[in-house]
């Protein structure tokens, strides 16, 4: 234990002791660009068919990859590994960890963390800010429609019984005006990058989107792991979300100048409770759970020593199916009864506004570019990726003779159930899911399979190849905001395209540069 | 300030409390029972048992090695130095958004450095050494919790559950000193042993400054319940509460600030007018259990006013 204790102590203070303060040792010193596969530590990076963030095809760096290359071919492995360390000690200090039940023993686990940032070039920011700021302006103008006149339904631009036979369409929001029309006021859509090195869009999520504070915390870590590189390039800051989010709430409730706000969270079991905290602490704003409000007269208050206090807006990460057990499921503990009424009263706001999401799902997904074309008389400036619905005929023969090659997917399932990989199942397993699809094809979507594209992830022995997406955090009150900067997750198994924390994922820093 | 925070700061202020004073009351014993005989270190094993977990015990069954193990690191144990730390820990994260970063993370750094620790690991070398270092570590999370929270009413809780606790725990060790030994053996205190209780409390020096080093039992029960100025008595446990009551729930209505108030009021005038002599002639076990009872009740009374009221009430 004392040698245990002294271990930890230095591991606090790894990042002091031999920082490149400076960027002058970055920008003098010349350096061979590194080759993949040749060069340490990328001597087991391979380039495959997948788009490479660093490498071109051939190789080479690509230059906004130069500065980091040069700091971390010159780094001894040994360097580079206590780095990584003082990243993980950080991201456990702070608590950034999820908890592990195996052998009747609760382990926490930190949410790894990957030192290396990922680049966003300033102009491929500029695509996916427009890109993703016409998304969410046809996917609430959508939801404003669907859940008033049905102009959308009535044109036969989405088959009317898609929306209604959905389980995530909320009845009860019917008629309910939502301030701005805004009701996804927070956003986090997961962007891939194709084999052709275009960002598409993979999914929206517009439900309880998490992830922000890890944006917020690896930047945090990066920064520190690699000052100079950092500060040689104009890495545009992204430490005002906080601040943004509270705008974008605030805008929600116009009614007085005092708005008090409170985040509400599930409690301190839930996978996202460090960043439901760590949004109340930057926001300076209440952080309560269900059992913390109450509701009188169709007032929400919270219970505090002094007595009762109102609240003006709710920025909830609490499901729509547990937020008041009168309405929805009876059954939820984490909710409170009475919200609803409140809601529908107009004494209270929340965000994101209940049933956003009949809009992120996976036949609705395949909708979106023409909902863009409906509501905005525009192109999408940013790709779907391919999807192919089974109910339009067409699209179905097309389907069933391609079974090898598809991914096809059950649209009321996620987490991977009632779902075929195409190129890894059987001959009978196709003809079987073949004749599924056929028996109800409005069920079922079908998309090529994806090669997310491949970023240098640190792996202990060297630097290789992983899979990574981005999910940009887009906030959307009176108006649309985007901070620059977004999630990296990464599959962290060499080969997996699964980026899910729950099934070995990482994430990393994500460096969007300035003009 | 919601009174589910409220109650989560007061309460991981009183763990951690609770944790300092078994890792203080450890390291004195592991340091001392090498100048004590075997029969007068096991006597005050057992002592030291029945402070810290109210479980009477017998003299001849103490062995220092499995009564540490049980006291700092058996999680079975509810009185333990890991159960207090991991409870504190519990109730910090809950309320993330009340502490500073530096809170947090002092607090949780000792957790994370004391949870895998093993006897066996401790044992071999000077097993005082880790509880030492551990009260370091809690010294230095007293001074960030002072120097980086506002003082305001959460504050003001964690003051709370800190002086609460300290006055109870103060009151116990006390007690086992003063009431004589219940197991009908002989095995009274000794010189040796009043000065070790006074390093329980970090009393030593202090005490000596006021009484010089003579060290008698009356003196030191005199300087422990009722020195107004040393951090470690009962008194200014009691002033801290009473400052700290009239500081939290401002808003609260005045009935149920003075329901409070008013017992706070009597603890304090039970301390401040409180005669060494008149405690010595016998009274000293029941004025013992007087205090302790009475900061029972304000506990009770602090959580019916501002934390457990029904909602009823106020609308």
């Amino acid at each position: 234990m004392p040698g245990g204790r002294h271990t930890s102590r230095m591991q606090h203070e790894a990042f002091a002791n031999t920082e490149d303060f400076g960027g002058a040792d970055v920008a003098v010193t010349p350096h061979r660009p590194s080759r993949p596969g040749q060069d340490a530590p990328y001597l087991n990076y391979a380039l495959g068919k997948a788009y490479d963030e660093m490498f071109e095809a051939d190789g080479t760096p690509r230059a906004p990859y130069a500065a980091l290359d040069s700091r971390v071919s010159t780094l001894p492995l040994e360097e580079l590994n206590r780095r990584q360390q003082a990243c993980e000690q950080s991201f456990l200090h702070q608590g950034i960890t999820f908890t592990v039940y195996s052998d009747n023993q609760a382990t926490e686990r930190i949410i790894p963390t990957d030192l290396l940032p990922r680049i966003v070039t300033a102009a491929e920011w500029n695509r996916i800010e427009r890109g993703l700021t016409q998304r969410i302006l046809a996917l609430n103008l959508f939801l404003r429609d669907i859940y008033s006149d049905g102009r959308v339904l009535k044109d036969g631009v989405v088959p009317r019984a898609m929306i209604y036979g959905s389980k995530y369409y909320r009845r009860e929001m019917r008629g309910l005006p939502v301030p701005h029309g805004a009701y996804v006021n927070i956003c986090g859509s997961d962007l891939i990058r194709n084999e052709k090195g275009e960002f598409v869009v993979l999914e929206d999520n517009l439900r309880v989107p998490s992830g922000v504070s890890y944006m917020l915390a690896n930047r945090d870590v990066a920064r520190r792991a690699f000052p100079g590189v950092f500060r040689s390039m104009n890495v545009r800051p992204i430490e005002q979300y906080p601040l943004e989010l509270l705008a974008t709430l605030r805008s929600l409730a116009p009614f007085h100048d005092d708005v008090s706000i409170a985040i509400l969270t599930p409690g301190v079991f839930n996978s996202a409770y460090f960043e439901h905290a760590f949004l109340a602490r930057q926001m300076g704003v209440e952080l309560v759970e269900g059992r913390d409000l109450l509701v009188n007269d169709n007032v929400v208050y919270t219970r505090t020593t002094s007595g009762l206090k109102r609240i003006d807006v709710i920025y909830r990460r609490i499901d729509d199916d547990f937020i008041d057990p009168l309405i929805f499921r009876e059954d939820s503990a984490l909710g409170v009864p009475g919200l609803f009424n409140a809601y529908r009263a107009g004494n209270v706001m929340i965000a994101n506004a209940l049933g956003t999401g009949v809009a992120d799902d996976k036949a609705v997904y395949a909708y979106v570019p023409r909902l863009i074309r409906y509501y905005l008389s525009e192109e999408p400036l940013m790709d779907n990726v391919e999807t192919f619905l089974c109910r339009e005929e067409k699209s179905l023969q097309h389907v069933l003779g391609n079974l090898d090659k598809l991914v096809v997917k059950a649209v009321g399932e996620s987490g991977g159930y009632g779902m075929l990989i195409g190129p890894h199942a059987s001959q009978a397993e196709r003809e079987e899911f073949g004749r599924k699809i056929k028996s109800d094809p409005d069920n079922y979507i079908a998309q090529p399979t994806i090669q997310l594209s491949t970023a240098p992830t640190f792996v202990g022995n060297g630097v290789e190849a992983r899979h990574v997406d981005l999910r940009p955090f887009i906030l959307h009150g009176s108006e649309t905001k985007i901070v620059p900067g977004a999630l990296t997750r990464v599959a962290l198994k060499r080969g997996s395209l699964v980026v899910n924390s729950s099934q070995g994922g990482g994430s990393k820093d994500t460096w969007v540069l300035g003009q | 300030m919601l009174s589910r925070v409220a109650d989560s700061l007061y309460w991981m202020s009183r763990y951690i409390e609770r944790a300092e004073h078994t890792a203080r009351v450890m390291a004195v014993k592991l340091e001392s029972m090498i100048e004590q005989t075997p029969q007068d270190a096991a006597a005050s094993w057992s002592r030291v048992i029945e402070a810290l977990t109210g479980e009477l015990t017998l003299d001849a069954t103490q062995d220092a090695f499995l009564t540490t193990r049980k006291l700092a690191f058996d999680r079975e144990n509810g009185a333990a130095l890991i159960t207090s730390l991991s409870m504190a820990r519990d109730n910090a994260r809950q309320v993330r958004e009340a502490l500073s970063n530096e809170v947090w993370e002092n607090l949780n750094r000792l957790y994370l450095r004391l949870a895998p620790v093993t006897m066996d690991s401790i044992w071999v070398h000077t097993p005082a050494r880790l509880f030492r270092e551990a009260l370091e570590d809690m010294h230095a999370l007293e001074g960030v919790t002072y120097s980086t929270l506002s003082h305001g009413e959460g504050w003001y809780f964690l003051e709370l559950g800190k002086h609460i606790e300290r006055a109870q725990l103060l009151g116990r060790l006390l007690d086992v000193h003063f009431r004589g030994p219940r197991d009908g053996s002989q095995n009274m205190p000794k010189y040796f042993d009043w000065l070790v209780l006074l390093k329980f409390c970090t009393a030593f020096e202090p005490y000596t400054k006021l009484y010089t080093a003579s060290i008698r039992p009356q003196k030191i029960a005199e300087f422990l319940l009722f020195d107004p100025e040393f951090p470690h008595s009962v008194r200014f446990s009691v002033d801290r509460v009473t400052d700290a009551l009239a500081r939290v729930a401002p808003g609260a209505p005045p009935a149920r600030r003075a329901a409070v108030e008013r017992l706070a009021g009597r603890l304090k005038a039970s301390v401040d007018f409180g005669q060494i002599d008149d405690l010595m002639s016998g009274g000293i076990a029941g004025f013992l259990a007087d205090i302790t009872r009475q900061c029972e009740k304000i506990h009770e009374t602090l959580y019916a006013s501002y934390i457990t009221y029904g909602a009823e009430t106020v609308l």
